[in-house]
């Protein structure tokens, strides 16, 4: 029974992994790059309605797979050993994924919330706010690469 | 390091670089950490692969 109870939070941790990693990567590869081709009465679209929305399913993705990341470490006792990088295959992406969720939580989201309007805020620090949620998206695409390198290769070993 | 994350492709290959790194940091944590007899057998295993 308890195989099945690691086995089925490694698959919640996967699940929420993809909505957040899948988000992620629609932000960076199709919707920021595609804003500057869309007219500008059709914008509201994305900004009102879409990135609202992505948002939502972005953020507690990243918190659901912290969640269960952090369950299945303990359950399987490697907790304090990838964290302390005794066990660097897996601890090295636990902690990039960590930044990242800090990065989600506490930078990228409530600097959205500027940016598209959410909350009240002077006209001139939305353009700033949105940089910055930019930016520290671009961080998070970076950040992902090795990360998905550290959690596949630990479980698939490369052979080198 | 804002030029680089303005640009999706230098995005992309900061994060191979970045791959690569971590996979080299990995390698040799591991090594450190071994004891005698935990080397040596993972270094059998490589040769054997």
């Amino acid at each position: 029974m308890e195989e099945f109870i690691v086995f089925f939070v490694r698959y919640l941790h996967v699940i929420c992994g993809i909505m957040w990693i899948g988000i992620l990567w629609y932000f960076n590869f199709v919707q920021i790059p595609s804003m500057p081709k869309i007219p500008d009465e059709q914008k509201p679209a994305i900004s009102k309605v879409i990135a609202p929305e992505a948002l939502f399913w972005f953020r507690w993705g990243a918190a659901g797979t912290v969640f269960f990341g952090l369950i299945l470490a303990a359950m399987n006792g490697y907790m304090h050993e990838a964290m302390t990088l005794q066990q660097p295959g897996i601890g090295f992406g636990m902690w990039l994924g960590l930044i990242m969720a800090f990065n989600v939580w506490f930078i990228i989201w409530p600097a959205q919330k500027i940016a598209l309007g959410i909350v009240e805020a002077d006209a001139a620090a939305k353009p700033a706010a949105g940089r910055r949620a930019m930016l520290f998206s671009r961080t998070n695409t970076m950040l992902s690469i090795p990360m998905l390198y550290s959690m596949i290769s630990v479980q698939n070993p490369p052979g080198f | 390091m804002s030029k680089i994350l303005e640009s999706l492709p230098l995005t992309v290959v900061a994060g191979i670089v970045l791959t690569v790194i971590m996979v080299f940091a990995t390698n040799q944590l591991e090594s450190m950490n071994q004891s005698g007899p935990e080397k040596a057998i993972s270094d059998l295993q490589k040769k054997m692969n």
